[in-house]
């Protein structure tokens, strides 16, 4: 094959694996809202809003986004934190259109999913969407 | 949660996996050059002793390191602690070696199976497998990719791990 076209094959897949780099980062740590439900089952009970995390077993951000969520709980006792592995609810996983983790759910008292946080996100990311879930009436969250 | 300071919390440098991924991630690219350079030869140990089959075998050896020794084993990682770490300060985090530990595992089972088909005599397989591979190590090197957070919960929507429905 000619070198030149060679040289181009490469280049071309460097750049598109940068461009996938770029979607995978902006997509990190972003926040959106949601309307589903969850099963209150999975929910910490004594909370008003629960940060119901999804992870699997080899995945380094989880266990950041771990720490970041046990933090808040602990801080705050109106908020609880609960990690489930996807592996043992892959139902959930279809039904709510997970496609990494860690994705953290918002969930209120009834299991309506009041926001949603993919990756793992800064403390400062997880108190401003817990803030926004209070003030937002469930209604209009989704 | 724990007072203690990062750098003594148990668990790997993340740089550590990153620095090994961009090495893999030129070799990758020279198997590819090398692939698309040379016409698959005629016979099993042609394109045994083809330059670029003979790279994709190093890589498959390494990855196979790295998935069954453990990440914290790698050849690499060795590299990196005695030359590039005492350059970089200590860590901000740690991270549990299951994870690059799991992608080594999908590296070799990606350009073994490449590597296999070749010798069978597929045209590209070893061109497609490492260009496969690439992507996965460019990302892990250049983005902090996570392949066990992507790609896991993938094999549990397909319904390829984890409980199944009843």
């Amino acid at each position: 094959m000619d070198p030149l076209l060679i040289a181009g094959v490469l280049i071309a897949l460097v750049a598109v694996s940068t461009l996938i780099g770029v979607v995978v980062r902006a997509r990190t740590g972003r926040v959106r809202a949601d309307g589903q439900h969850v099963d209150t089952a999975l929910l910490d009970a004594e909370a008003e809003l629960t940060l119901l995390q999804l992870s699997s077993p080899v995945c380094s951000a989880c266990v950041a986004m771990r720490r970041v969520g046990g933090q808040i709980a602990t801080a705050d006792e109106t908020v609880g934190h609960r990690e489930i592995d996807v592996t043992e609810h892959p139902d959930l996983v279809r039904e709510l259109g997970v496609l990494s983790t860690p994705t953290t759910l918002v969930v209120d008292r009834v299991g309506r999913v009041r926001s949603r946080i993919i990756g793992a996100a800064a403390a400062a990311t997880v108190r401003e969407t817990l803030e926004d879930a209070r003030r937002t009436p469930a209604g209009v969250a989704a | 949660m724990s007072a203690t300071s990062p750098a003594a919390r148990p668990g790997i440098d993340p740089r550590g996996p990153r620095f090994g991924a961009s090495i893999t991630s030129v070799l990758l690219l020279v198997v590819i050059a090398l692939g698309l350079a040379t016409p698959l030869g005629g016979t099993l140990v042609e394109r045994l002793t083809e330059p670029a089959a003979v790279l994709q075998t190093l890589l498959v050896a390494l990855f196979a390191w790295g998935a069954f020794a453990g990440i914290a084993r790698h050849p690499y990682g060795a590299v990196f602690r005695t030359l590039i770490a005492p350059r970089l300060g200590a860590p901000t985090e740690r991270e549990d070696p299951a994870a690059p530990t799991f992608a080594q595992g999908v590296g070799l089972l990606v350009t073994g199976v490449g590597l296999a088909l070749h010798l069978a005599g597929v045209p590209y397989a070893l061109v497609a497998s490492a260009a496969a591979a690439f992507v996965a190590a460019f990302l892990n090197a250049a983005f902090a990719y996570c392949l066990g957070c992507q790609l896991y919960v993938l094999l549990v929507r397909a319904g390829l791990l984890g409980r199944k429905t009843a």
